[in-house]
């Protein structure tokens, strides 16, 4: 019979990949990818609105400021208004939709409206529960992604 | 706060987030042309007008709670146990506190802060 110890050391290598497993794009359906993408693009957001929270903060003078400073604002302004802090823009328009839109659909299928009912599986084993619905939310946000970073570039270098 | 609960606080955010989020980037650039709405005159006008001022205050708490929750839930994927749960909980919500309160202290500078 194993210990404690043996059991534990086996359920971390079963887990050896960590978080590289959701990395690791081969064999990957539709689905899956969306999942991907899905968290990827939220540590993307996260990060882009902590450094959002950092640069707007320069509004009021920085970390040291007692209220709004328009030469801190027009130093902050001349870091990131130019064609990397744009192009930095439309990516984050363009990851934000994807989020959203997906996100959506991830709602409503947690609540079990756009799942089809279980049934017995039979060859070809393809995902019965995952509906034709899913595959054209998951293909509209992507549509939609690609809109947002088409009109948002248009925003800002048109 | 149990799990469940939490990706109910996840899923309520992220509807919020939807319409917050989607009004701010029309403001940057749809409904007021992008040059004009991040000009300084234009940033004072938008944070010390309160219907504004507060959407942003709220839109900072919505997409806080829902980012940190969203990374809290990742690292719980990533790896189990005890100890590291506990360490991902309470360092995201730290994390989420101290970015709000930041975040607030731009606001209320913004609004209360002699402009010079």
């Amino acid at each position: 019979m194993e210990d404690a110890g043996e059991m534990k050391a086996k359920a971390r290598a079963a887990n050896k990949r960590g978080v590289m497993g959701w990395l690791n794009p081969i064999h990957y359906n539709l689905e899956r990818w969306a999942y991907v993408f899905q968290r990827v693009t939220g540590v993307v957001i996260l990060l882009y609105v902590l450094g959002h929270i950092g640069d707007t903060s320069f509004f009021v003078g920085g970390p040291l400021g007692t209220g709004p400073s328009q030469a801190s604002w027009a130093f902050m302004s001349s870091i990131v208004e130019n064609v990397v802090g744009h192009l930095i823009l439309v990516l984050v328009a363009t990851v934000v939709v994807f989020h959203g839109m997906n996100g959506i659909r991830l709602i409503l299928s947690e609540y079990g409206l756009i799942f089809e009912k279980p049934s017995r599986i039979e060859y070809p084993y393809r995902a019965k529960g995952l509906r034709a619905i899913q595959r054209h939310m998951i293909w509209a946000a992507i549509i939609l992604a690609i809109v947002a970073a088409l009109w948002s570039g248009s925003i800002l270098f048109g | 706060m149990r799990e469940t609960r939490l990706m109910q606080l996840q899923y309520a955010t992220a509807l919020l987030a939807l319409v917050l989020v989607g009004l701010h980037l029309l403001m940057q650039g749809v409904l007021v042309p992008y040059g004009v709405a991040v000009s300084f005159q234009q940033l004072l006008l938008t944070y010390r007008n309160w219907v504004d001022g507060s959407l942003l205050e709220i839109l900072l708490i919505v997409v806080l709670a829902h980012g940190f929750n969203g990374a809290r839930t990742i690292l719980v994927e990533w790896k189990q146990g005890k100890r590291w749960t506990s360490l991902a909980n309470w360092g995201c919500l730290a994390l989420a506190l101290i970015s709000i309160a930041y975040g607030t202290r731009t606001v209320i500078l913004a609004v209360f802060g002699s402009a010079s």
